[in-house]
């Protein structure tokens, strides 16, 4: 959801900008926008019943998820120069971070999943494994947690419809693409 | 053949270079976001 408002707020934004300042929309050039593609699909893949079940394990998977973070880490820092990349990368980083140093997946805590989910069944989740089929969430202990005030810890307010979990990095990279869609405003510079 | 491919030139035809470069831009970019931050989002279409 936060990611959602970067987006679609930056988009909007941008373009009403445009709109009131009488503009056209900035040329943007990506550098290798093909290992953003190439990440996404992996992504789908590893993250999808039927390969994933198929013919993966977690520590594959966790393996797969690390090596498509470190391909959007170059993207990141190849395109830095372009407003609000460098911030996306920074929080692309903290999440890489943190996921990293615990396992390949991003922690969450038993609290934050009670919360979260609170008609859960009983036993529908376990400390130690991942946040159902497809989630990239593995459930941890704070205590037990390196880098926990990188995790997913803070939830939306409850008016929100969708229960939802993200992380101080999550909020950086959402910000960074409401700057990046802000941005398609900008006087073109040559 | 030749009625289905008209229109399609057509649809084609109105978007510049400069327009079709700013959809891949945007694509790329909500790719990247998704990937970035939520990658069970692009990994659970569907399901």
């Amino acid at each position: 959801m936060v990611l959602v408002v970067g987006i679609l707020g930056g988009l909007t934004a941008g373009w009403i900008r445009a709109k009131v300042l009488k503009r056209p929309l900035r040329t943007i050039r990506l550098r290798c926008w093909g290992l953003v593609l190439t990440a996404f699909l992996l992504q789908l893949l590893i993250f999808s019943t039927a390969v994933r079940s198929a013919f993966l394990s977690e520590k594959a998977i966790a393996f797969l998820f690390v090596a498509t973070q470190v391909v959007l880490i170059f993207f990141a820092w190849m395109n830095r120069k372009e407003p609000g990349i460098w911030l996306l990368g920074l929080g692309l980083m903290l999440n890489f971070l943190v996921i990293v140093v615990n396992g390949g997946f991003m922690p969450i805590s038993p609290e934050t999943v009670r919360v979260l989910n609170q008609n859960a069944p009983a036993g529908s989740w376990q400390i130690g494994n991942r946040l159902g089929k497809y989630s990239k969430d593995i459930v941890i202990e704070t205590s037990n947690t390196h880098l926990w005030f990188l995790s997913d810890r803070f939830i939306l307010p409850g008016w929100f419809t969708a229960p939802i979990a993200f992380s101080i990095g999550d909020v950086l990279i959402a910000l960074g693409a409401f700057w990046f869609f802000w941005s398609i405003a900008d006087v073109e510079t040559t | 053949m030749k009625s289905l491919s008209s229109p399609l030139t057509t649809l084609i035809t109105k978007f510049d270079s400069q327009t079709i470069r700013l959809i891949v831009v945007i694509v790329t970019l909500v790719m990247f976001v998704i990937s970035a931050g939520a990658p069970q989002a692009g990994g659970g279409i569907g399901h």
